[in-house]
């Protein structure tokens, strides 16, 4: 199943849980044309929104991706306030849930570098285009090279557009 | 400018080789045609585009199961 934005970010948005859009789903927020597969998103680690997120994804099934069928894996407060980052998949599709993120650190961290969109119907944050280019290249994977020569020229194409 | 500020920017303008050789190849029509749309407009796009990915996806399976 691939990333299903029209449903996932409606969904957290209506259960107030405090989140920034990165990854494809910001990439694409800012115009790139590249395919993605999951929604990532970093979230805010304190505990209310940690409930928030629970009740959110709770009634979708969320279980680790790539795991074998049968653990004991249960998506509860508990479990998030342990872990940090989550891979999950779910009924309504596969998303990342990001405590911290290479190069850009907490949500409260990464706050001052997104801004608020509005995604089908109900507003987001989303990170800068600016930022998403300094983390795809924190991240350092051979397989981002292409997306940042897009992001880059992206850049450069939103700045003629201005100036 | 804060410092933070000032590094984020520096970074954009960092010129990699690696990276500048990708930026050839990228289709900037593409990326123009997606600035005009609304944020909203550029899901469906991908949305839709998606479906196309999975149709084409489908279609290969059928015709490697029908030998």
């Amino acid at each position: 199943m691939g990333p299903n934005f029209r449903e996932i970010l409606p969904l957290l948005a209506r259960n107030q849980v405090r989140f920034i859009l990165i990854g494809g789903g910001a990439a694409i927020a800012h115009g790139s044309a590249k395919i993605t597969y999951d929604v990532d998103v970093a979230y805010a680690r304190d505990p209310e929104n940690i409930r928030s997120l629970v009740k959110a994804l709770d009634p979708y099934a969320p279980y680790l991706r790539g795991a074998p069928a049968g653990l004991p894996f249960r998506f509860d407060e508990a479990t998030v306030q342990a872990g940090l980052n989550f891979t999950l998949t779910t009924a309504l599709g596969d998303l990342d849930l990001l405590g911290e993120v290479t190069g850009g650190g907490t949500h409260e961290q990464l706050l001052p570098y997104s801004q608020e969109m509005e995604i089908f119907g109900l507003k987001c944050r989303v990170v800068s285009l600016e930022k998403l280019i300094q983390l795809k290249r924190a991240a350092g994977r051979p397989k981002d090279l292409e997306a940042l020569a897009e992001l880059q020229a992206l850049l450069e194409e939103r700045s003629k557009l201005e100036s | 400018m804060n410092s933070d500020l000032g590094r984020l920017l520096a970074a954009v303008d960092f010129c990699d080789p690696v990276i500048d050789a990708y930026k050839k190849d990228i289709d900037r029509t593409l990326l123009r045609e997606n600035l005009k749309l609304s944020v909203d407009d550029r899901f469906q796009k991908f949305e839709r585009f998606l479906e196309y990915v999975y149709e084409l996806q489908e279609a290969g399976r059928r015709a490697r199961s029908s030998g």
